[in-house]
């Protein structure tokens, strides 16, 4: 335990460790891909009430079929949500995968770094105090919320002598609690805010129009950019600190531009759909064990597998309950949890 | 047997500082021990006096001696066998238990971190809570799901790591992602409840005593006298347990069975005190750290432990009546504030000293 020291996040990719084959990296491009539209027709095709890929492609006037207006109106009904479940999927991941790289830390993730606990407090008080509502005034309070808990969970993890794996989980569970303890009782105390916050809280795709869509684009999109530019970066600091000097990079400026860009997603992210845990730690780890452990790879596969697990659970979350919905927060922590359980039992070096 | 004399040297000397009764029973009665002991009784007292007589409707000092022979009048009456003495006494026995539970459990897996909040027993506990509330309402009493909740967390848990609660590590990773599946029910239920039962649902899962009767205060209390017995007897196998496992086998004194008995009770405890409170955060964590720190002893003191959840809760509950930032909020509330800063306080000075 005293010199658990973190391991770099390359997991599985040894044997395709460096840059990919690239015939190999298009055979997995093309599958994300086709995986992506697989998931981008179930949001459109399954909810409470189903349709069929033919009334899909009527809809869209591809191949020349058409559809009766009630199935129209049903599957456009679905497009908000599923626009939402992109843009949402791809900042998770992305996020993820950024926090997983400058902390060096394979359990790095928004949820479990105390970041979305940080946008929540910010947008409880800011709806219980300030008049806040609405999503583009969700989104400008759930960014400094996100941006301060992201500092604070690093102060606190990098007190002493370096940062370990569990150091900023632990962290993050602290920062989390005395959140957690101010949320609550903001909430408690004011019935309207609590009966926001519930909503909100579940992390939820549906219920929400394309406004909250735009409103969050900005962010996302500056984020996604920024996360791009830091892929050498990301690559040299994997070598370590002083290796990525050598290279003529900056470790502190590679850290400091993935920590914004990663809050930057993550806030957006949850001013958009709520505060949803796993996928960014879920998805980097995938990725990782497809394409190997180049950053500029993993970011581009994060955005595409990112959006299709959110996607994928928000359409069981709605099929499997029927007639009422499971919110997409709730599926994807029973498909993370399970996942961070059985990391847990293949830490074999944590003894 | 390739055990050596020289590691025997600390348990044959660590009997000095008990009161031993019989074989097995061995209360530790250093200097340091009996002061801390005082002292904290002293503080209990004086919190359990303050929640009695503060506030609007507290009784007044003169009239504490009638109270407690039960002749109190009037109001008084009223105030103290329905309102805070009930409330009081639950707090005690509360908080006595979360205090012990947590040593037991900081006991067995030497790690200040296994504690019932970290491992996921509270967050389960209200994910039992939440689905009686949602499915079963009216027909099971919450306390009821809160009970199997915290349960079946710890078995979740304690499967999941694949190496029992011994690796601390695995075991509060394998706890966040159990109270993490927990939590999603519960704020599940909570959107799906009407506006007021989900306030009240969520008042009950973050611990409150509010409204407590003489039945709750009676099952924690009998749990509590049910279980304390028997955590005395175990208690110098703990301590020597804290020297791993190889030295206390090789001393005859069958740390596994100990272990295994310490995390069945610890769990009877932290349920019971669950089913009757709902789950406050953090007593069971931070009352051995305190404790600890008491006395300089090397591991966590069972009885003193007991002292100090009592002390704490008991003030937490006094700040949760008297002082009202926000009206009525459930105790549990305070505990996770103070508790979460106090815990960070904690691990950065661990890892300032390169512990974890």
């Amino acid at each position: 335990m005293a010199t658990t020291t973190a391991a770099p996040p390359s997991g599985a990719g040894t044997s395709r460790s460096g840059a990919a084959r690239p015939a190999f990296l298009l055979l997995m491009t093309v599958a994300a891909v086709a995986a992506l539209a697989v998931a981008l027709c179930a949001s459109v095709m399954f909810g409470s009430r189903s349709t069929s890929f033919g009334d899909v492609l009527g809809v869209l006037g591809l191949f020349g079929g058409t559809a009766d207006d009630n199935v129209t109106t049903i599957i456009e009904s679905r497009y908000p949500r599923t626009a939402l479940g992109v843009l949402a999927g791809l900042c998770l991941a992305v996020a993820g995968t950024l926090m997983q790289g400058v902390s060096r830390n394979p359990l790095a993730e928004p949820g479990l770094l105390g970041i979305n606990a940080g946008a929540s407090a910010s947008i409880v008080a800011a709806t219980a105090w300030l008049g806040a509502s609405g999503a583009t005034d969700t989104m400008w309070w759930a960014l400094p919320g996100a941006l301060i808990a992201g500092v604070l969970v690093h102060v606190i993890g990098s007190a002493g002598t370096g940062t370990s794996v569990v150091r900023l989980v632990l962290a993050g569970a602290v920062l989390t609690a005395v959140l957690m303890a101010f949320i609550q009782a903001v909430t408690l105390s004011k019935p309207q805010v609590f009966d926001s916050y519930r909503y909100w809280v579940v992390g939820a795709l549906g219920g929400r129009d394309f406004d909250v869509f735009w409103s969050v684009l900005p962010f996302a999109a500056v984020g996604f950019l920024l996360a791009l530019a830091l892929g050498p970066g990301l690559n040299a600091l994997a070598l370590g600190d002083a290796t990525a000097v050598a290279l003529g990079s900056n470790p502190a400026r590679t850290r400091g531009g993935g920590l914004l860009a990663a809050t930057l997603l993550s806030a957006a992210a949850t001013a958009a759909v709520g505060p949803i845990a796993f996928v960014g730690l879920a998805v980097p780890h995938v990725v990782r064990a497809l394409v190997g452990v180049d950053f500029r790879v993993q970011l581009l596969f994060s955005a595409l597998l990112g959006p299709t697990l959110l996607l994928l659970a928000d359409v069981i979350g709605r099929t499997v309950m029927r007639p009422t919905e499971l919110m997409v927060g709730v599926v994807t922590a029973f498909i993370g949890a399970p996942a961070l359980l059985i990391a847990v039992r293949r830490m074999r070096g944590t003894t | 047997m390739t055990v050596t004399t020289e590691p025997l040297r600390k348990p044959v000397k660590a009997p000095r500082g008990y009161l031993v009764v019989g074989r097995a029973v061995a209360v530790p009665m250093r200097r340091a021990s009996v002061f801390a002991f005082a002292g904290l009784l002293v503080l209990l007292l004086a919190a359990a006096v303050a929640t009695l007589t503060w506030g609007r409707l507290g009784l007044d000092l003169a009239d504490l001696p009638a109270a407690l022979l039960g002749d109190a009048q009037g109001k008084d009456r009223f105030v103290f066998n329905r309102l805070r003495g009930p409330r009081l006494t639950v707090a005690i026995g509360v908080g006595a238990a979360l205090g012990l539970s947590g040593a037991l459990f900081q006991s067995v897996t030497r790690n200040p971190l296994g504690s019932p909040d970290v491992i996921g027993l509270s967050a389960g506990a209200g994910a039992g809570a939440a689905i009686c509330a949602l499915m079963f309402p009216g027909t099971v009493p919450v306390a009821v799901g809160a009970l199997i909740g915290a349960v079946a967390a710890m078995a979740l848990v304690y499967v999941s790591t694949g190496t029992g609660f011994r690796n601390p590590v695995r075991l509060v990773i394998a706890g966040i992602g159990v109270a993490a599946m927990s939590a999603a029910v519960t704020q599940y239920v909570v959107y799906a409840l009407e506006r007021d039962k989900a306030s009240v649902l969520t008042a009950y899962v973050n611990g409150s005593l509010t409204a407590r009767s003489w039945a709750d205060a009676t099952t924690i209390w009998l749990v509590l006298l049910a279980v304390a017995p028997l955590t005395a007897l175990i208690s110098r196998r703990l301590d020597i347990g804290e020297m791993g496992d190889d030295i206390s086998e090789g001393l005859g004194a069958e740390p596994k069975k100990a272990k295994t008995l310490a995390v069945v009770l610890a769990i009877a405890l932290s349920a019971a005190a669950v089913s009757v409170s709902g789950p406050i955060a953090f007593i069971a964590l931070t009352a051995p750290q305190i404790a600890r720190r008491l006395t300089r002893g090397s591991g966590p003191h069972l009885l003193l432990s007991a002292l100090t959840g009592a002390l704490l809760l008991v003030a937490a509950d006094l700040c949760a009546q008297q002082l009202p930032l926000f009206e009525d909020l459930p105790v549990g509330i305070y505990t996770m504030a103070i508790g979460g800063a106090y815990l960070g306080y904690l691990l950065i000075r661990e890892w300032r000293k390169g512990v974890l």
